[in-house]
């Protein structure tokens, strides 16, 4: 139990390394996963079948069957490839934290290393896109064990700055993408709904398979400020100044009709939403993806 | 209202301004953070920068009221006792108000407007402004009570004592006026220098002011039980007038009372309670020094058979012991004292009184838990003419002991002179037995001298002056001139007793020689026509047997059936109403309400008229008899009768036995009296005092204390002494407390404050002088609106 720990987003910001997060992230996950109701499910994920005649007997898996008394076979090829695209909102606001832990952008970023990590290990080809007002860096997808390493540095090196323009940013990695793909969208979304829709929509109709992470940092979905402030949009830098109690009971009903909205948009479209926080632990997120690629598999 | 310290009130004034400066230089400066969601609190921006300002504006305003408030509690305000409760209604009024216009505006200013919360508030701040505006009116309009607001400033006070004799009631070994007299020295001390101080008792004299303080001290310490009936009413009454008096601001009034209801009854009253409503600023304090239940005996008044006897004649004496509290079993004593030509004396500077008796009498009583028993004692010695004195005491320990003895006096005198005059056609002979038994005349003791005339001698007697009494025997006729001679004697003093007959009959009305002038004029009424009842059913029906002629009768009332003496007929009479002296009373009346016997006052004399005779035998050949009086065995006329003749024969008898306060007049003969007597009052330190004949008459006012008073005189050498009894009245000594309602009715509800201990007093005076304090009030709404400052500034700045 105790490589869990580092599913909790407070735990994993002590760990620097972008490349040890992932593995940690990861490595707890399935440790989870295990023990968890989804443990069928992980065994097909795991790359465990039912051994058939004309199965490689090297390839049983000796420690499933001493706990099972049932021949498995370990498979290292997935049956169907998918490929994924990790698309990273570089918006200055996802650089938000209130508890000074892990920003939504960290957070994001812990994310999609974990995925890539998991996708690389299960020999998925990974791509990164990062945008704010348009696309700003891009890393085509591949499946070798050196693609972790460049899509780690890169992501390590991301610093959140700019406007978020969704719909046009969207339409580039669109254009981008040559063949179907699993596009995995990482954003706070504080941007207009329409061209959110918009764009997702655009997306689907290309063939792919959207799973939006809506990434809120802990404090946007609780809201939990008490007194008189002076609150400063880092994308507009237009301020406010705001009695939180008389503020608290319309934001949570606004941040959630929000979530809500975008949940039914999303759902209407084909697209995943997994409505995320930065309190959250990671493996939230990552089922959210398992279900999608048992899904597709 | 008035304020301990008003300059504080400036000082808080200028401190109010502190929070407002500060709320404008120090605008809470919010923490700035970044939030990237701001689109989504944009939208309620507006609506919230008017509430926060709202909050700001509360704040500020809690914050003043508290800087008020404290400035207030210091400024020491206070109001009278009779406004503080419009001024709470206003202050709680004005509070709520406040608090309701807060939360109507916060409903307001909400985004979900609750229009009826809003409608329900609205109503209810609208009922407030109503309310608070009556109560301010109430306010404005109220007579106002001015406070000194220094409880040290000078007053001018008047201190009523009780002095009555109920004041001597021992309880936990100290008489009440004893108490109340060390609470009265208390009150004096406490009153700041330079008061006013008027220190009244019920002795009827008027109220003064002390030279000072110790002085009234002094008088209060002086002061003893005084018998003159004034009541307490009167007495504030008379002490009010030398209040006005002073010139000084505060005037308080304190009473000290056993609070018996007697205390506080009297005419007065009414008087008092206007008195007192026009004066509101005087304060008015009750202190009971009473026993809520006290336990007492108590003697009744004592009832003679005759106040003037035969030298061997007997004398009944019988009263009503009465107990107040448990059962008990007492030993009632009666004594007489033996005529003693040596005293009283005054030895020494010391009066010595005779102390010589006939045998004491005693008997033992039973009575019940507040309950009465009869006592009755007979006396009969054989005595020399004089005057004769006599008490009744209950033997033994007593709370009140000055209603355990009663005095009484009666007399021996020669024997009296009296002339009956008759008709031919009526037998004398009831009154020969009445008046001169022949038992009696053959042994010399008769006290009668009786001499008879028919009446056609009678008309020719020209002068009556020598008669102690004449009697007419349902007379004839009677002619002007005699009627008019009648009168004159009258007016001297003489005895008259009429019986009216059947000879006053004319024809079915009475004869005109009964209706002319003299006549009206005599008998004190005019006769008008004759009532018959054959039935037998109408009798004499005595109600109230007080008066002197019922003497007799007292103490036997029960065993007299006058029902068993029927009336047939009686002469109806109208009575002078309009005399310029006494009007005739009736004392006795028949069953059918009409007078049976009337009495007249005309100078120093009496008429006693009776509408029917008392010469029916029984049976009258050729006529029916008027009434059975004299059927069977007549004792109860013999009663009436006796009792008639002893009142027009002893028409000073009543003067021998008086209650306190009231003068006694007795006749002196100077042909067997001094012209001038000594006076010995029963106070043993009091001197003797010369008393006068003044028209024949000696006239006695300053009977002070129940006992008796003594004369004594030379007369040809030789000591006469004569005298005469005081006694209190029944209720001076009643202890009956005042019901808190009766005692509303005479001072007013509400307006005045009842205390039993000092420090009650204390406390009130404060609240008089400085009125009903606020600081307690105001200290606590500090103290909510500190809690409530808290809250909100920690809200606001988290």
């Amino acid at each position: 139990m105790s490589v869990e720990k580092y599913l909790k987003p407070s735990v994993i910001n002590q760990i620097k390394r972008l490349d040890l997060r992932a593995q940690f992230v990861i490595k707890g996950f399935l440790h989870g996963l295990h023990a968890s109701p989804f443990h069928g499910f992980s065994v097909e994920f795991s790359e465990h079948r039912k051994y058939t005649q004309g199965d490689d007997l090297k390839d049983i898996d000796w420690q499933v069957f001493a706990k099972t008394d049932k021949y498995y076979v370990k498979k290292f090829e997935s049956e169907t490839n998918i490929t994924g695209f990790l698309a990273m909102d570089l918006s200055r606001s996802m650089g938000y934290t209130y508890q000074q832990e892990l920003t939504k952008f960290d957070y994001a970023i812990c994310l999609a290393a974990s995925l890539a990590y998991l996708m690389i290990s299960q020999q998925d080809p990974v791509g990164l896109v990062t945008f704010n007002d348009r696309v700003r860096q891009s890393l085509a997808p591949k499946s070798k064990r050196t693609q972790l390493s460049n899509l780690l540095s890169l992501l390590s090196n991301l610093e959140p700055e700019g406007k978020t323009d969704f719909k046009h940013s969207m339409g580039q990695m669109a254009s981008m993408l040559k063949t179907r793909s699993l596009v995995m969208i990482f954003s706070d979304f504080l941007v207009d709904e329409k061209d959110t829709l918009d764009a997702l929509i655009r997306l689907r109709h290309s063939g792919h398979d959207v799973i939006l992470f809506h990434v809120l940092d802990e404090a946007e979905v609780n809201f939990p400020f008490n007194g008189v402030y002076k609150m400063r949009d880092p994308e507009t830098d237009e301020e406010i100044k705001v009695d939180a109690d008389g503020f608290r009971k319309s934001y949570l009903e606004q941040i959630n009709k929000f979530r809500d909205d975008l949940a039914a948009n999303c759902r209407s479209s084909g697209v995943d939403y997994v409505p995320i926080d930065t309190s959250m632990q990671f493996d939230t997120a990552l089922i959210e993806y398992l279900h999608s690629r048992r899904a597709r598999g | 209202m008035t304020w301990l310290n008003v300059g504080m009130l400036g000082i808080g004034g200028a401190l109010i301004s502190v929070p407002v400066i500060l709320h404008f230089l120090f605008q809470p400066k919010p923490v700035s953070v970044d939030f990237p969601a701001l689109r989504f609190l944009k939208q309620k921006q507006q609506t919230t920068r008017s509430r926060m300002q709202l909050k700001h504006i509360a704040l500020l305003l809690i914050r003043c009221l508290l800087i008020a408030l404290a400035a207030l509690a210091l400024a020491g305000p206070s109001v009278a006792s009779n406004e503080f409760g419009n001024w709470l209604t206003l202050g709680g009024v004005g509070f709520s108000g406040l608090v309701v216009a807060l939360v109507a505006a916060a409903a307001f200013f909400k985004d979900n407007k609750n229009w009826l919360l809003i409608g329900v508030l609205g109503a209810f701040l609208l009922g407030h402004l109503v309310f608070g505006g009556v109560a301010a009116s109430r306010l404005i309009n109220s007579e106002t009570t001015s406070l000194i607001g220094d409880t040290q400033a000078p007053i001018a006070a008047l201190v009523v004592v009780d002095t009555s004799p109920r004041m001597e009631l021992e309880f936990e070994n100290e008489s009440r006026l004893s108490k109340a007299k060390a609470f009265g020295q208390w009150l004096v001390s406490q009153f700041p220098g330079d008061s006013q101080v008027c220190v009244a008792a019920t002795d009827g004299d008027q109220p003064f002011f002390s030279v000072d303080t110790g002085a009234a001290d002094r008088r209060m310490t002086k002061l003893e039980t005084n018998f003159s009936g004034a009541k307490i009413p009167e007495t504030i009454l008379a002490g009010l007038e030398t209040l006005e008096e002073s010139a000084l601001d505060r005037k308080e009034i304190y009473v000290l009372s056993d609070l018996t209801a007697e205390a506080w009854s009297g005419e007065g009253t009414k008087k008092l309670l206007r008195k007192l409503k026009q004066q509101p600023d005087t304060s008015l304090f009750v202190v009971d020094v009473g026993v809520e239940n006290p336990s007492d005996f108590a003697l009744g008044p004592l009832n003679l058979s005759a106040v003037e006897i035969g030298k061997d004649g007997r004398v009944s004496v019988s009263t009503v012991v009465s107990r107040i509290g448990d059962a008990a079993q007492r030993t009632i004593k009666m004594q007489v004292e033996k005529i003693d030509a040596s005293r009283p004396v005054v030895r020494d500077g010391k009066t010595l009184f005779p102390e010589s008796y006939f045998p004491v009498q005693s008997i033992s009583a039973d009575i019940r838990q507040n309950g009465t028993a009869p006592a009755k004692f007979t006396f009969s010695q054989p005595l020399d003419v004089g005057t004769y004195h006599g008490s009744v005491e209950i033997e033994g320990q007593d709370g009140l002991a000055i209603n355990d003895e009663r005095f009484f006096t009666f007399r021996v005198s020669k024997t009296r002179k009296t002339l009956v005059v008759h008709p031919e056609n009526v037998n004398p002979q009831v009154m020969r037995s009445l008046l001169a038994p022949q038992a009696d005349v053959e042994a010399g003791s008769a006290r009668f001298d009786l001499q008879v005339v028919d009446q056609i001698e009678f008309n020719q007697m020209e002068d009556f002056a020598g008669f102690d009494a004449v009697f007419l025997l349902d007379p004839d006729p009677i002619v002007d001139t005699q009627w008019q001679r009648l009168e004159t004697y009258v007016q001297g003093g003489g005895g008259l007793g009429l019986f009216l007959g059947r000879n006053a009959n004319d024809q079915g009305i009475a004869h005109a020689s009964f209706l002319s002038d003299s006549a009206v004029r005599v008998i004190g009424g005019r006769l008008d026509q004759q009532w018959f009842d054959e039935t037998g059913d109408l009798f004499l029906s005595p109600k109230e047997l007080s008066h002197p002629v019922f003497n007799p009768i007292q103490g036997s009332e029960t065993a007299v059936l006058w029902n068993r003496f029927g009336i047939f007929k009686h002469w109806g009479i109208e009575l002078n109403a309009d005399e310029a002296d006494l009007p005739t009373q009736t004392i006795l009346r028949y069953s059918n309400r009409e007078p049976a016997v009337v009495e007249r006052t005309i100078g120093d004399g009496r008429v006693l008229t009776m509408t029917t005779p008392v010469t029916e035998y029984g049976f009258a050949e050729g006529r029916q008899i008027w009434n059975r009086l004299l059927t069977g065995k007549p004792v109860p006329l013999f009663l009436l009768l006796t009792g008639m003749v002893s009142h027009l024969v002893q028409n000073d008898a009543e003067s021998l036995n008086v209650l306190v306060g009231q003068a006694s007049v007795l006749q002196n003969d100077f042909s067997e009296n001094p012209d001038s007597y000594q006076v010995f009052s029963p106070i043993e330190d009091k001197p003797p005092t010369t008393l006068n004949t003044v028209d024949g008459r000696v006239r006695y006012r300053f009977n002070e204390a129940p006992g008796h008073y003594r004369y004594r005189g030379l007369f040809n050498d030789e000591v006469v002494t004569r005298g005469f009894s005081s006694n209190l009245p029944p209720a001076a000594t009643q202890l009956a407390r005042v019901d808190a309602s009766d005692l509303d009715e005479v001072l007013g509800a509400d307006r005045y404050q009842l205390a039993t201990q000092q420090n009650q007093i204390t406390r009130q005076q404060g609240t008089v002088r400085r009125g009903q304090e606020l600081y307690p009030i105001i200290v606590m709404m500090m103290l909510l609106m500190l809690a409530v400052e808290y809250l909100m500034s920690n809200r606001f700045y988290s």
